[in-house]
C-alpha cells in the first residue's frame, strides 16, 4: 500500500498563502467600488447648493424687510414654504426681526434659518448688520 | 468497505472548493455593485455643473442690476432662446469642448410658482428635447430661487390673478445625458 508522499511541504504551504493573499486582493476590490458608490450618493444626497440657496434668498429678502407690507411679507415668507415643501421635501422656517440688536454704530437683524428635508437638518441664526445713521455717541 | 487512506487530499479539495465559491461570490457581487456606483460619480459632476450654471445666470452683472434669468422669467431683454444657448454652453464650457456622445446633454426647465389659492403650479421655461429622441438616461434634478422684484410685475406664463410683487420663484431643471 502506498503512504502519503510528504514531500514539497513548503511549496503546497506557498500555494496557500497565495491563495489567501488573492482572496484578500478579492475582499479590497469589493470594498473599493463600495466605497466609490456611498460617497458620491453622500453628495448627491446632501442639498449643499439647495441650503446655500435658500439662505442668500432669505438674507436678501432680510435686506428689504422694513420696506415691504405685512401682507408682502407673509406672501414671500408663503412661497418659499409652500414650494420648498411642494418641490424639495423641505421644511423651512424663517424669521426675520429687524433691530433685534444694536451697539453705537450698527443695527442688526437677527434672521433664524430652518431647512429639515428629513435627512440634513441645518439652522442658523445670523445677524445682518446696517449701519446707523445717527451713531449712538 | 470504505477505504479511509488520503483524509488530507479529501479536506484540501473541499478547502479548495469554499475558497472557490467564496472567491466566485466576491468577483460576481463587484461586477454587480460596479455600474451604480460609475452612474452615481457621472450623477454627481453632472449636479454639480447644473447648479454652476444655473448659479451664474442668477448671478447679476453688477450689484444691484437684474439677473439675466430673473429677466428671462420677466420676458424683458433676454429671451428664451438665450437661456436654451447660453445654459447649453454653460454646460459645455470645458477645454476642447466638442459635441461627442457622452457631451450630449438634455434639460428640460420648468418654474414652480404659488398660485393665490394656495397651490403649485408651474409652466415650461425651455427645453433641449429632440424630436429624434428615443430614450434617455436617468436625470438629476437641479433647483435655483428666482425673486421677482418688478414693480409692473408682469410674468408670461404665470396668470395674472396669480402673480404678486414681489414673488418668489423656483427655477427646477432636469439635466440627462441623451
Amino acid at each position: 500500500m502506498e503512504r502519503l508522499n510528504d514531500e514539497g511541504q513548503w511549496i503546497v504551504l506557498m500555494g496557500f498563502m497565495v491563495c489567501v493573499g488573492i482572496f484578500f486582493l478579492a475582499l479590497i476590490i469589493t470594498q473599493s467600488t463600495v466605497v466609490g458608490q456611498t460617497t458620491s450618493e453622500a453628495v448627491l444626497e446632501f442639498p449643499k447648493t439647495e441650503i446655500q440657496d435658500t439662505r442668500s434668498e432669505i438674507i436678501d429678502i432680510a435686506k428689504d424687510w422694513e420696506t415691504y407690507t405685512t401682507a408682502k411679507r407673509t406672501n414671500l415668507m408663503d412661497d418659499l414654504k409652500v414650494i420648498s415643501m411642494a418641490r424639495k421635501n423641505a421644511v423651512v422656517e424663517c424669521s426675520i426681526t429687524p433691530g433685534a440688536v444694536n451697539d453705537s454704530y450698527y443695527s442688526y437683524t437677527r434672521i433664524i434659518i430652518h431647512y429639515n428635508n428629513g435627512v440634513t437638518e441645518y439652522d442658523e441664526t445670523f445677524l445682518l448688520s446696517q449701519p446707523l445713521s445717527q451713531p449712538i455717541p | 468497505m470504505v477505504n479511509d487512506q488520503a483524509q488530507m487530499y479529501t479536506l484540501e479539495g473541499f478547502a479548495a472548493g469554499v475558497l472557490m465559491l467564496i472567491t466566485a461570490y466576491l468577483v460576481l457581487g463587484t461586477t454587480t455593485v460596479y455600474t451604480p456606483g460609475d452612474v452615481h460619480i457621472a450623477d454627481m459632476q453632472l449636479e454639480q455643473l447644473g447648479s454652476d450654471a444655473l448659479a451664474m445666470m442668477d448671478t447679476p452683472d453688477y450689484y444691484g442690476d437684474t439677473s439675466k434669468l430673473e429677466n428671462i422669467i420677466l420676458g424683458q431683454s433676454y429671451s428664451h432662446a438665450w437661456f436654451y444657448a447660453n445654459f447649453t454652453e454653460s454646460l459645455k464650457r470645458i477645454t476642447e469642448s466638442t459635441d461627442t456622445c457622452v457631451n450630449d446633454l438634455q434639460y428640460n426647465a420648468s418654474v414652480y410658482y404659488r398660485t393665490d389659492s394656495g397651490e403649485v403650479a408651474s409652466y415650461p421655461l425651455s427645453s433641449s428635447i429632440r424630436s429624434d429622441l428615443v430614450s434617455r438616461e436617468p436625470a438629476v434634478r437641479v433647483t435655483r430661487w428666482v425673486s421677482v422684484d418688478a414693480d409692473t410685475a408682469n410674468i408670461p406664463g404665470i396668470p395674472a390673478a396669480d402673480q404678486r410683487d414681489p414673488q418668489l420663484l423656483l427655477v427646477e431643471v432636469l439635466l440627462w445625458r441623451g
